[in-house]
């Protein structure tokens, strides 16, 4: 079963008379354990398409399936659940919770999972010393750098072992090495762990480290390349034709 | 971790200033509820159980239609019997006396006086004027000629212990009456006009002077609690038929009620008014958190809080602003009763004199306040409820937005 179907979505917005064709006619599947990126030029839809993979916005028409459930006729509460099983979220702000600790944090969904406290904290450390963080357990986000949020960031999103994590230009407000090494640490949980990222960024470098790159223009898929591969267009919407 | 309380907990610290200030406001508000209505529970219930500052009692026991033109021939004749047949509890004091108006004369001076036949010992229990003769003493119980006056009417007419006087009344068969008497003592009562105007003599002695048999006119009762008057003066009539009238304080003077249930009111508006403050503090506070935490609540619901989630961590953080004003509100507000409840908390007897007359009811102008769990807890309950139910709308104004709406806000 893929992590993530994306089956001709669209997501339009009205802006008085215009229409804003954000996300334009997606289809897309993501499998397990993939490494995705997702890139293109500022307002070509990455944001809008991944908080509508995340659940967190509704397309205006077409299917998602995220683990084979399909979101559309969720209730709220039931969105809820399937994005804490199923999602992980990396910001680009990191967002951390501030009057939790780091540990904490990273527990957050195990605790909404009543996960038991034990186990919590035994995960968590685990984790946390993989991560290279494990001195940062105690640590409030508002005493830590950058990098160092955006890595409990990581540690919380893939905490609960998610189908997919999804992260928004993880690495826009970080420096190019920390952004390095943040994508490296994501690329080596992909690999050691198969947890599947789907990441959209700006950075030619961190693009570079991508296994598949899924290039958005104008809300729609103009190419959609795997390393190694030479670029496959996209059937009738190539750049060519345009 | 960490429950939603302890989470809770840390989010009402983030802004110590802004919940300092909104717990004070709301602390003193509810002190303030406490205080003024331990302060009203208080003199009201003095009020009721102080009758005897008048000498005035709980119940009243007459000859059928005494009450309504107060004729010296209504007299209660079988009077040992009456007495010793009353249903009374044990702590129940009881004093008869003959009465009537009456002109007193001195060598200089005259003055219309309202003249009391009583018997010494058991007057002392329900008048406490009687247990305040300042100079000279309570006449013996053999005393013919004895007589008490107050204060005033001793100054207004130069009286001194010892200083002979001519009451004059006018007797049941409808002569005039006069008799010669003696100041055994000056008493002092909270009430001027009584002071002014009441003398006493002995039962005895008024039986006499009015050409009456040794009985009474009325028989007073005070009781250990004002509130027994009703259920007592229920099973006296019962026991003692027709002839006689018994009627309780509330009866005789319904401004007692009148002015419970406007005291009452009273409470109610000034509680309403603090509430409603209390309330828009506190919506104030939690409006302000909430809003400028908006991201953070999408953050929480994207990582898969249900919106119900959110709303009770909203409400469990309205709980502890509550909890904490709460707790400051009790201590100032049972602080300052529980001090109130021994000294008192309000002085005005150099404005209004020692005693504030009114209806006949005599009230000390020393206000104490009364300390009791119910008129603690009730207002202390009232802010939580108020506390909840103003969480509700932020709480629900939050829930109510999409992620990805709550994660764009700055
Ligand atoms: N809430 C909204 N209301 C109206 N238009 C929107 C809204 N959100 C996004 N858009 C529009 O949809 C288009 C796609 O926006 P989106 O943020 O997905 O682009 P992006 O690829 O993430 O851009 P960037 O690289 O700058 O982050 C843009 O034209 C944007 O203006
Ligand atoms: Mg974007």
């Amino acid at each position: 079963m893929p992590a993530v179907e994306v089956i001709e979505v669209k997501r339009h917005y009205q802006a008085g008379a215009t229409t804003v064709r954000a996300v334009d006619g997606v289809s897309l599947t993501v499998e397990k354990g993939e490494f995705m990126a997702i890139a293109g030029p500022s307002g070509s839809g990455k944001t809008t398409l991944l908080n509508l993979i995340g659940a967190l916005d509704e397309p205006t028409s077409g299917t998602i399936r995220i683990d084979g459930v399909d979101l559309a006729g969720l209730s709220r509460r039931q969105v809820a659940d399937l994005r804490r099983d199923k999602v992980g979220f990396v910001f680009q702000a990191y967002n951390l919770i501030p009057v939790l600790t780091a540990a904490e944090n990273a527990e957050y969904v195990l605790e909404l999972q009543r996960v038991p406290r034990v186990e919590r904290r035994k995960r968590i450390s685990q984790l946390f010393t993989e991560l290279g963080i494990g001195d940062l357990v105690d640590a409030w986000p508002g005493k830590m750098s950058g990098g160092q949020q955006q890595r409990v960031a990581v540690a919380r999103a893939i905490a609960a072992l998610p189908a997919v994590v999804l992260a928004d230009e993880p690495t826009a407000n970080l420096d190019q090495v920390t952004g390095q090494a943040l994508v490296d640490m994501m690329h080596r949980l992909n690999h050691e762990h198969g947890v599947t990222f789907i990441f959209s960024t700006h950075d030619p470098m961190v693009l570079e480290k991508a296994e598949r790159v899924v290039r958005l223009v104008d809300g729609k898929i103009a190419s959609d390349q795997r390393k190694g591969e030479t670029a496959r267009q996209i059937a009738a919407e190539a750049p060519a034709a345009r | 971790m960490l429950g939603l309380l302890t989470i809770a907990w840390r989010n009402v610290w983030r802004n110590r200033r802004r919940t300092l200030i909104s717990m004070s406001a709301i602390g003193l508000g509810l002190a303030l509820v406490i205080i003024y209505s331990g302060l009203i529970a208080r003199m009201m219930g003095d009020a009721k159980e102080q009758l005897d500052n008048a000498g005035l009692g709980h119940l009243e026991i007459t000859a059928k239609g005494w009450r309504a033109n107060r004729s010296p021939k209504l007299a209660i004749d079988d009077l040992d019997g009456v007495v010793a047949s009353l249903p009374l509890p044990p702590s129940a004091e009881v004093s008869a006396r003959l009465l009537s108006r009456g002109l007193l004369s001195s060598a200089r001076a005259n003055q219309a006086v309202e003249v009391h036949g009583v018997d010494w010992g058991q007057e002392r229990a329900v008048a406490l004027y009687l247990r305040e003769v300042r100079q000279g003493a309570v006449p013996a119980d053999d005393d013919a000629q004895g007589i008490l006056v107050g204060e005033q009417l001793a100054e207004r007419m130069h009286l001194k212990v010892g200083h002979k006087l001519r009451l004059m009344v006018q007797r049941a068969d409808g002569e005039m009456g006069a008799a010669l008497f003696r100041v055994r003592g000056i008493f002092h009562a909270l009430s001027p006009s009584i002071g002014q105007r009441r003398v006493l003599i002995s039962r005895a002695a008024a039986a006499e002077l009015l050409g009456a048999d040794r009985g009474a006119h009325q028989i007073v009762v005070q009781l250990e609690r004002a509130a027994d008057a009703a259920p007592v003066a229920a099973t006296v009539r019962a026991k003692l038929g027709a002839e006689l009238e018994v009627l309780t304080y509330a009866q005789i003077y319904p401004i007692f009620e009148a002015m419970e249930s406007l005291v009452n009111g009273a409470i109610v508006v000034a509680s309403v008014f603090v509430y409603f403050l209390v309330g828009l503090g506190i919506l104030n506070t939690m409006l302000m958190s909430v809003l400028e935490r908006t991201r953070e609540f999408g953050v929480m619901q994207a990582l898969g809080t249900r919106p119900g989630g959110v709303v009770r961590l909203i409400i469990a953080e309205s709980f502890w602003i509550a909890t904490l004003s709460v707790v400051l509100g009790l201590a100032i507000g049972v602080g300052v009763s529980w001090v109130g409840s021994r000294t008192a908390l309000l002085d005005f007897s150099r404005q209004m004199g020692e005693g504030i007359e009114f209806s006949g009811a005599v009230l000390s102008a020393v206000f104490h306040t009364e300390l009791s769990v119910r008129g603690v807890l009730l207002p202390a309950l009232y802010v939580y409820v108020m506390a909840l139910v103003v969480a509700l709308y932020p709480a629900w104004r939050v829930s109510r937005l999409r992620p990805v709406d709550a994660l764009r806000a700055t």
